[in-house]
């Protein structure tokens, strides 16, 4: 119980129960499976961009080019299917491919030049969105091809509402949670996810302790990238239109909830299941906003607000917990009491 | 080490001072006595203003001017502000633009005129600071015939909601409020749930807004969508609740990308004016003011039509009614 204390994660996740009980409490409407699996659904794609994020900041680094990455193997990948025929998978991989090769050159630059991660994607993300306007001259695509109708409405569970509509849970929604569960398998239990903590952690140290510094910053970055590619090709799935400017300034969103599901700017820190939670909150305070019938001009007042509280929140304790860390050393198991006394002795 | 520093600096001096100055002489390379006329809309790289720009470059091929269009690369008021303030430092002649605050542009258009450089506004009736605005619609009427043809759709009472583009965006706000203002005297009974929503730049929030008010409000019965995003994403959700044809849905659309709503039921009926002549007509009367003629002499402009003179506002009537059966017509 205290170890769950002290986690960031149990605080976000009591701020969306509060939420959800404050919300459902004037709209019952809200906590419905429907609803639910909704949100589940137009959330995925901020969702898939956050997993990429979560990574790049875990390493310590930051990633701003990613939405321009998403739209440029969304374009490019739509635009090839349309004239060669294709199919979902041959798009997706295409899409992929695409997002490694650009998030590759992110990493190789930041490690090569030595640049400020913030910088590096500042300039790449004008240099990408820019190529892509002058080579697309903005130009819209409203008909996709067929099997990117098809295959968002595939639905693995389908319920009907009393009035004899369906609703579900959706493949793309499925297709998020896979990769959710694939990412925190590889940051827990796998050699390379242990090294994105430690670089993250001090660079310096990793380094010493003989992790590839350079390799491992070329894969997070190409992982970002392959992470918003996929991300791209959702986001199509979900609008049927694709744009060049509709994913570009989504960049903040998606960083806040990493950072309010508990990765920090400084590195080392962060979990599949914090990022969640943060996304979640985020989509949450969203949707109930409009199911309260808040007025639309305070909608970015309370996303602030809850930003905020939340964020300020877990800090505060984790301020406190230091100040008292003295004290948590006499609550330790009888084990470590043990091992503690052995050593002195 | 140094020398390869020295270099570096070099090359990125380089790029920072011969570039620009490369693009401004191909610029200049024209013509060198026409008259500078720069469009800045609301956001680049979407349908609207491509079209839109289609008009400016038409202007510039045959009217002979130096005009063509820029933008910010979403709807941002500060940015809008900082593009204008480039082109004051620029010295252009004259300055065309459909306002994303029309408060915020206040100053610069005051900087701009004392300058002598000439701001035509579009999209903006009320705007202070300008020297002339041009609107392809009557506003008035635009608003009363958004608001007909949700009542053609849904009937003269039951629940409605607005989207627009934004809630600093002068001329859907000034259509959301002549209509509610018609709809209060003409249709009592039509009942407005929640205040305008600014969605109808964004179809994924468009989409994801009318998902949330079909669960706030289940008996909603229409949407009318400002911003050309709305009107589709508010068609996406019916469509995927099964409610295609049973919730009545207009708007100002495109019409390449509003087509498959309107032919598969989901959105029922667009409305607006053509972007392509309202990019012209800003240039054609820029070129008419530039050369000293009077506003108050201006009777036609050329290809668009017959205007009417109100003050500093120029207006002609353009509006068209986009339905499935003439929706292939329009060639954007």
């Amino acid at each position: 119980m205290k170890q769950l204390l002290k986690r960031h994660e149990t605080y976000v996740l009591a701020i969306i129960i509060i939420f959800s009980l404050i919300i459902t409490s004037i709209n019952p409407n809200f906590l419905t499976l429907e609803n639910m699996f909704d949100l589940l659904k137009s959330n995925a794609f901020i969702g898939i961009l956050a997993i990429g994020v979560l990574f790049v900041l875990i390493s310590g680094g930051i990633d701003i080019s990613f939405a321009a990455t998403a739209t440029i193997a969304e374009y490019l990948t739509v635009i090839v299917c349309l004239k060669i025929g294709g199919s979902m998978i041959f798009a997706f991989l295409m899409a992929i491919f695409i997002g490694i090769l650009l998030g590759a050159i992110n990493g190789y630059l930041i490690d090569r030049f030595s640049i400020p991660p913030i910088i590096t994607t500042i300039a790449t993300m004008n240099l990408y969105y820019g190529l892509l306007i002058v080579f697309s001259k903005g130009k819209w695509l409203y008909t996709l091809p067929p099997y990117f109708r098809s295959f968002a409405d595939i639905r693995v569970l389908t319920l009907y509402t009393k009035d004899g509509l369906p609703y579900g849970i959706s493949i793309i929604t499925v297709i998020w949670f896979a990769l959710m569960v694939l990412a925190s398998l590889l940051l827990i239990y796998t050699r390379l996810g242990r090294s994105i903590y430690a670089i993250g952690g001090d660079v310096i140290s990793a380094q010493r302790v003989g992790i590839r510094v350079r390799f491992m910053r070329i894969f997070v970055y190409a992982f970002m990238g392959a992470m918003a590619a996929i991300a791209g090709i959702v986001q199509a799935l979900l609008v049927q239109t694709v744009a060049p400017n509709s994913i570009v300034g989504k960049e903040l969103n998606v960083i806040a909830a990493v950072v309010l599901g508990g990765a920090s700017l400084a590195g080392g820190v962060g979990t599949v299941f914090g990022m969640f939670l943060g996304v979640m909150l985020l989509a949450i305070v969203q949707n109930g906003m409009t199911l309260m019938k808040i007025p639309a001009v305070w909608y970015d007042v309370f996303v602030g607000l809850v930003i905020i509280i939340s964020v300020g929140f877990s800090s505060w304790k984790a301020k406190k917990s230091k100040v008292t860390s003295l004290i948590d050393v006499q609550e330790q198991s009888p084990q470590e009491k043990l091992s503690v006394q052995g050593g002195i002795s | 080490m140094y020398k390869s520093m020295r270099l570096g600096i070099l090359v990125v001096l380089v790029v920072l001072f011969a570039t620009p100055m490369a693009f401004s002489q191909g610029q200049k390379a024209v013509a060198d006595d026409a008259f500078e006329v720069v469009t800045v809309v609301k956001i680049t790289g979407i349908p609207w203003f491509n079209r839109l720009e289609e008009g400016v470059v038409q202007a510039k091929e045959e009217l002979g001017l130096n005009a063509y269009q820029i933008g910010p690369s979403d709807a941002d008021p500060a940015q809008q502000v900082k593009m204008v303030e480039d082109l004051i430092s620029k010295n252009v002649d004259a300055i065309c633009i459909t306002p994303n605050d029309a408060t915020a542009l206040e100053p610069v258009f005051k900087k701009a005129r004392d300058q002598g450089i000439l701001i035509l506004t579009h999209e903006s009736p009320d705007q202070a600071g300008k020297d002339v605005d041009i609107e392809l619609i009557d506003n008035i009427a635009f608003a009363r015939r958004t608001w007909d043809m949700l009542v053609e759709g849904m009937g003269t009472s039951g629940k409605y909601a607005i989207f627009v583009g934004g809630l600093t965006v002068p001329l859907h706000n000034l259509w959301a409020d002549e209509g509610i203002k018609y709809a209060q005297e003409k249709y009592p009974d039509l009942e407005l749930v929640t205040s305008r929503i600014p969605c109808g730049e964004d179809q994924e929030l468009a989409k994801q807004k009318t998902l949330e008010l079909l669960k706030t409000y289940p008996d909603l019965d229409g949407i009318v969508g400002f911003g050309s995003l709305g009107p589709p994403g508010a068609a996406q959700a019916l469509k995927e609740k099964g409610l295609a044809g049973k919730v009545t849905v207009v708007g100002t659309v495109i019409p390449g990308h509003a087509a498959p709503y309107l032919k598969e039921g989901s959105l029922t009926k667009g409305i607006l004016w053509d972007p392509k002549d309202a990019g012209f007509a800003l240039n054609w009367v820029a070129k008419y003011l530039l050369e000293g003629n009077k506003l108050a002499d201006l009777k036609e402009i050329p290809g668009i039509g017959a205007v009417a003179v109100e003050g500093d506002v120029i207006m002609v009537n353009a509006m068209v009614d986009i339905t499935k059966d003439n929706v292939d017509s329009y060639g954007f």
